[in-house]
Order: structure tokens, then C-alpha cells, then sequence
């Protein structure tokens, strides 16, 4: 065996590293003349939620190719990056400090699940940079959670729940019984719900938690049938969802009581196809129909059947809208400053991307935004691959179906 | 080079500390290498356990959990407000958890140890989702304060990534050289023994139960503070540190370097993260470029990268059970 000291080991050990150092492994992408505005996208491109993740990215990228064509913002290119949060928060974690310290993204738009989106608030937070949140949670725009730079471009459970809640109590029938996921998603559902239930003076006759994921419901089915609610309130997100209507449907169920749901979505419907979601009610906060009423809706659904062949669903009306009020904030601001930028949107909370008038509540920096009551259009009904739902009913945003401020912990 | 290695061989921790010191330089971001670190840790408390006793665990996710959790509550929830404290309570949860689970694990042996351990880390796991006032249920533990390092009167403020790890560095190196000293030691001996043959190290005289719960407990510890200053780093504790896909994860980052090798754990875990993060960039089934190379490792080259590496330098493979 070859003998070596100490001080060679150390002279070639420190050598070899710092050539690589100097090199890098890694070489860092060479800086172009005028750096292009980098808006970090995670999202659950993988998993059970991967087809509301690539309505995601396609808003994001509809927003961005927008911006381009216009020249860009401030004179410089807009370029959204996007990484697979997997579902799992240390991951979306992980990746939002890659995006920020790696790709030097000056601004956050993104995340889906609610646990995932808090991993990548605390992030956002830490880096001093703007994170506008396009996923449904009540604490995301609540204290101790949310930061001057944290905003909700999406409803959340206490809203979606006291809409959908009052228009079933007052539409469909008092007597109900609720399913729900059973994580923090759903059980706020189910609180909200409840309350709401009790304030129109209907009849709670169950509520049954599941655990999330797990897509087996016979169990419970029967005890609800048995049960005879005018309706069946159910959260059974994602795939989910589908595995729900089924055994619903297969044990008949859909003859003898309403089916409604606080949220359809878009992606799964047609998914699921028009026999299951056939006459299920659900709100929702864009449908792409919207676009026969509302200008800025035709815009967006006319640039995402160019592109991709297919209208913009619900969630992707999200990340689209988010980036561009990025870049409606810099132009504001002047700046890429996160705080100069969310002082700026607070300053002139209003705006109208995809389906009218929305605006930032002061307090909690919260999108107050228009909502929609939809059903399932029955086989026969639909209008090509995409008209799946009829509008029911408009509800006009308003700050009463949020928590108030001082109940979000600001005084 | 291999005269390099072996001197490495012979002082790993000098190694271990000259390496780690320019690594975040070599990284493409520094919290990336901060990562490396703390899951490097990890797997070194697990490869105790699996690599140098002999005790597959399938449940090492509930130390790493227990730790992220013990520094998470006592920063958030207790506002302890000192950041060694906060550190300890990390380490010292995983150690009350690992002595407790390890004496009801260690009762049996072979696959019914490692389902065992995955039992109660998944028992953990579900207490940590139903104890949302607590833990944070399923929305994580948030907003876990990274406190200014208070040494000898001096402050220094870890926000930045580059001082995190530093910080993360010296303990974790101070965790290295701790487990080279309890492998020096006749207890390290006794565990290796215990390894080879567990009969024959009972008819020497050794306590082998007793030595087994002993390592146990070390590893509970490694893992734990791999946890608390995972915990840090993020600022959250998702419930999912203490799921079973973290245990798995960090036997394949184990297997992937080289288990029972000194720095196979830390090998593996930087192979494991870097290369994930670096093709999450270009492509969302990384996992499956990772795996198809641990399936390659696991068939062809079961010694694990370090571990091929070591038996394959020039002037000869060290022997077995010593450092590599």
C-alpha cells in the first residue's frame, strides 16, 4: 500500500476540489443580456391530482406566452419554470428552494393540496418572496400562516362551502348526509357545512369520514341509503371522486336523493364521463361556457384551444390568473421587489383576467372572485368533448362568505 | 488516488470534514448540500443498525419523524426560544421513542423485527395525523423558527443557506465522529459480532440483547437529529417524515452507497438527492432512472457504490468490518 502524508493528502485533496469548485459541476445557465422575470411553478405534475397539476401548467403557460407576445413585462421576457411537488410537502419544499436559490425566481405561483402549499409558504416566506397561492385552504390566508407577501388566488373550504351549502339547503332539500375525505381539506368542508345546514335550519342525519385515497365506499353506502337524506353532500377529491360516483350510482342511489358536492371539477368530469356525473350538482369558480357572457373569458379560451386543443378548466383559470397578476403587480410596482410588488396589488386590488371583476381583500391578501352553482350535463346533453355542465346559478363575490378579518386573526 | 482513499480510510472523519467542508461549493445550491447532509445522517444512524448490527428496520421513519417533531414543537409550539435546546429536544424524543419500540421490537427477529418496526412507526404516524393541535396533522407543523446560534455570546444568524450549512456541517461531523467512536469501542466489536453470528457472540458472553437495544437506541439518535435539523431546515414537519415511504427511502439510499461501509450511507444519500434533483428538472419519472440504477446496484453490485469503489481500489480491498 502506497504511503501518503498528511500534508500531500490535504495539497491534492484541496487541489482536486477546488478545481471543481471553480469549474462546477454544474455549470450555471449563461446570463443572457436582459434576465428574463422567473416565476417558479411546483405543482403535482405526478399522483392523483397530475390531471388538475397539467390544467395547472397549461394556465401558467397560456399566461406566460400572453405576456411574451406583449413584449413581456418591464422590457423583460417572462419564463415560468416548473417542477413536480410529487404531493408531498418536504418535496414541494425542497423544490421551491431549488427554484429560488438555483433558478432565481423572484415570485412562487403554483401548489395544488393544501398541505403541500403550506410546506412551500414557509419557503416563500423565509426567501422574502411573493407567493401567490392557487390551491384550497382556509389557513393560507389566515394568521399565523399567511406574511404581507402570501396571496389566496383560490376559494377556500369556508367559502365554497358556505356558497354550495345555502343554494342546497335552499334549492335541493334540508335533510343531509355528508362524506368526507378526512384530512384538513375535507373536515373544514364539513365544518362549514354543517354550520351553514344548521343556519337554514335543515337536519343533519350523518356525516362520515373516509380516508382519502382510499376508494372503497360500500361500507358506509348502505347506512346512508338506509338513512334517506334529501341529499348526499360529498369531498372525495381527485380520484376519489370517480370511485365515489360509481358505487353511489351501483347501489342506486342517485334515484332516491340529490348528489351535490362544494367543488366539481372540470378534468374529472370528463374523466368520469357524462352517466356518472349526470345530474350532480357541485360549485365551481370558472367553466369555460363562461366565455359566451364574459370577454376576458372568450380571450382565455380562445388562446387555450389554439394551443392546446382544449378550454381551460377550473384550476388552470387559477395559475393562469396568478401570473398574471405577477406581472400586473411588477408593471404596478416597477419593480420585481416582492414587497414593493404586493404593496403595489394591495394598492390597486383590482382585476379582471378570465370571468370578471375580482379583487384582493386588504387584510388577508384573499381573491374575492364570482362563483358558479353547475350540474353534470346527462349523456346526449354535452356539447362536444368539453360541454360538460350546466350553469345553475351565479354567486356574486362577496366578502361575507369568507371568515371575516378579525376571525382570520387580524385585528 | 488510492493511497488517498486508504489514508481517508484510516482517518474518516478528517475525511469526512476536509470533503464536507468545500461540498456545498460543488452543489448547485447550497441548501441542496444541506440536504445531502442531513439525510446522510440519516442513513448513517440506519446503516448502525442494518449495516454494522445486522437489524433490518423498516421503520426508521419514526425516529427521523420523532426528531423533526421533538425540535419542531419545542421551537413552535413550546417557543423554547434557544436554538440548542431546541436542537436536544429532537434527539432526545428519537432516543425515548427508539428505547421504547426498539425493547418491543428486538423480542424478535428477522422479518418479524422489520415488520414490527414498520408497525409501530406507522402507529406513529397515524397519532401524528389525528393530534392536529399538536403536530399539525396532516397540514404539517409550521412555522418552526430558525433562532440566531448563540456561541459563547456571539450571534450568528443561520438564515442564510450558506451559514445553515456550516451549522448543519459541524454537527453532523461531531455525529460522525461519535459513531467512529462507538465502532472503536468493544461495544462497535460486539455489534459487528452480533452480525456474523449472534450465537456464537451469546455463547461468548456477550449480553446480546442488551447490545442490540443499545445500538438501537444510538441509531434512534443519529436518525433523530438528522430530523431536528431537517426540521430547520424546511421551517415545516409534513406528517409525512414519519410515513412509511421515508423508511424506504432511506434503505435505498443505504443499499445505493453501500451498507456497512463507513460512508456508503452519505454516498448514497448524495447519489439518491442529487441526482433526483437534477432530473426532476428535465423529466417528472426520475424515480424510475433511480430505481432502474438501485435494481443494477442490488443485482450486479450488491457492495453498494462506496462499497464496490473500496473493494475495487488498487493496493487491495480492506478487510472486512473495518473502515471503508
Amino acid at each position: 500500500m502506497a504511503s501518503i502524508t498528511r500534508r500531500k493528502f490535504l495539497a491534492a485533496t484541496g487541489g482536486t476540489a477546488g478545481a471543481i469548485a471553480t469549474q462546477g459541476f454544474f455549470p450555471a445557465v449563461l446570463r443572457a443580456q436582459a434576465e428574463p422575470l422567473r416565476i417558479g411553478c411546483p405543482l403535482p405534475l405526478t399522483g392523483p391530482f397530475a390531471a388538475l397539476a397539467a390544467d395547472m401548467q397549461r394556465g401558467a403557460q397560456l399566461a406566460q406566452d400572453e405576456l411574451n407576445a406583449k413584449g413581456g413585462v418591464m422590457g423583460r421576457k417572462v419564463e415560468v419554470l416548473f417542477r413536480d411537488d410529487e404531493l408531498k410537502p418536504a418535496v414541494g419544499a425542497q423544490r421551491t428552494k431549488e427554484l429560488i436559490e438555483n433558478q432565481k425566481c423572484q415570485f412562487i405561483v403554483g401548489g395544488l393540496a393544501a398541505h403541500v402549499q403550506m410546506a412551500i409558504n414557509e419557503q416563500t416566506k423565509k426567501a422574502k418572496v411573493l407567493f401567490i397561492s392557487t390551491s384550497q385552504s382556509d389557513e393560507i390566508s389566515a394568521k399565523p400562516d399567511t406574511s404581507p407577501i402570501t396571496f389566496h388566488e383560490a376559494l377556500n373550504p369556508t367559502i365554497t362551502s358556505r356558497v354550495m351549502g345555502t343554494w342546497v339547503a335552499q334549492n335541493l332539500g334540508k335533510k343531509w348526509w355528508i362524506i368526507y375525505a378526512d384530512y384538513a381539506w375535507g373536515k373544514q368542508n364539513n365544518a362549514v357545512l354543517q354550520d351553514t345546514l344548521q343556519k337554514n335550519g335543515g337536519t343533519l342525519l350523518g356525516a362520515t369520514p373516509y380516508p382519502l385515497g382510499s376508494a372503497e365506499f360500500s361500507a358506509h353506502l348502505p347506512k346512508i341509503q338506509a338513512a334517506k337524506p334529501d341529499v348526499l353532500m360529498s369531498m372525495t377529491p381527485g380520484a376519489d371522486n370517480i370511485a365515489f360516483l360509481k358505487q353511489v350510482r351501483s347501489f342506486g342511489m342517485d334515484k332516491t336523493m340529490k348528489i351535490a358536492q362544494p367543488l366539481l371539477w372540470i378534468s374529472y368530469l370528463k374523466e368520469g364521463g357524462p352517466e356518472l356525473y349526470s345530474d350532480i350538482y357541485g360549485s365551481i369558480n370558472w367553466y369555460w361556457e363562461l366565455q359566451d357572457t364574459i370577454p376576458s373569458a372568450k380571450k382565455f379560451v380562445e388562446a387555450s384551444m389554439k394551443k392546446f386543443n382544449i378550454p381551460p378548466g377550473d384550476y388552470g383559470a387559477y395559475s393562469y390568473s396568478g401570473v398574471l397578476e405577477v406581472a400586473r403587480g411588477v408593471e404596478l410596482a416597477k419593480s420585481t421587489d416582492s414587497e414593493a410588488v404586493a404593496n403595489a396589488l394591495r394598492k390597486s386590488p383590482v382585476y379582471d383576467h378570465f370571468k370578471g371583476k375580482q379583487w384582493w381583500r386588504a387584510c388577508d391578501n384573499k381573491s374575492m372572485q364570482d362563483m358558479w352553482i353547475v350540474k353534470g350535463r346527462g349523456p346526449g346533453k354535452t356539447k362536444g368533448d368539453w360541454g360538460l355542465m350546466d350553469m345553475v346559478a351565479k354567486v356574486t363575490a362577496d366578502e361575507k362568505y369568507d371568515r371575516t378579518c378579525a376571525e382570520k386573526g387580524f385585528v | 488516488m488510492g493511497a488517498l482513499i486508504s489514508w481517508g480510510g484510516r482517518h474518516p472523519v478528517a475525511a469526512f470534514g476536509m470533503f464536507f467542508a468545500v461540498f456545498p461549493f460543488l452543489m448547485p445550491y447550497k441548501s441542496l448540500a444541506s440536504q445531502v447532509l442531513i439525510f446522510g445522517l440519516f442513513a448513517l444512524g440506519f446503516n448502525l443498525l442494518y449495516g454494522y448490527t445486522g437489524l433490518l428496520s423498516f421503520g426508521h421513519a419514526a425516529y427521523y419523524g420523532l426528531g423533526a417533531y421533538g425540535t419542531g414543537i419545542a421551537l413552535a409550539k413550546l417557543k423554547i426560544g434557544s436554538l440548542w435546546l431546541g436542537i436536544a429536544a429532537g434527539p432526545l424524543l428519537a432516543v425515548l421513542g427508539g428505547a421504547a419500540i426498539g425493547f418491543f421490537c428486538l423480542r424478535r427477529r428477522g422479518i418479524y423485527f422489520a415488520m414490527l418496526t414498520l408497525a409501530f412507526a406507522q402507529l406513529l404516524y397515524f397519532v401524528a395525523f389525528h393530534l392536529p393541535d399538536v403536530t399539525g396533522g396532516d397540514d404539517g407543523l409550521r412555522g418552526i423558527p430558525l433562532l440566531p446560534l448563540n456561541l459563547f455570546g456571539w450571534k450568528i444568524d443561520l438564515e442564510g443557506s450558506l451559514a445553515f450549512y456550516y451549522f448543519t456541517f459541524v454537527l453532523v461531523w461531531l455525529a460522525v465522529a461519535g459513531l467512529k467512536r462507538i465502532l472503536d469501542s468493544p461495544f462497535g466489536s460486539v455489534l459487528q459480532a452480533i452480525r456474523e453470528n449472534g450465537d456464537r457472540a451469546s455463547a461468548c458472553g456477550y449480553d446480546v440483547r442488551r447490545v442490540k437495544h443499545l445500538s438501537f437506541v444510538f441509531s434512534a439518535f443519529f436518525a433523530g437529529l438528522a430530523g431536528g435539523l431537517d426540521a430547520l431546515r424546511l421551517a415545516v414537519v409534513p406528517v409525512e417524515s414519519l410515513y412509511w415511504v421515508t423508511s424506504g427511502q432511506v434503505v435505498i439510499m443505504t443499499l445505493l452507497g453501500g451498507a456497512g461501509t463507513f460512508f456508503g450511507p452519505f454516498v448514497g444519500a448524495g447519489t439518491y438527492l442529487v441526482l433526483g434533483d437534477r432530473l426532476a428538472v428535465f423529466t417528472e419519472r426520475w424515480p424510475l432512472v433511480i430505481g432502474l440504477i438501485f435494481m443494477a446496484f442490488v443485482l450486479f453490485l450488491p457492495k453498494g457504490i462506496w462499497g464496490t469503489l473500496v473493494a475495487n481500489l488498487p493496493g487491495g480491498a480492506p478487510a472486512e468490518g473495518k473502515w471503508h
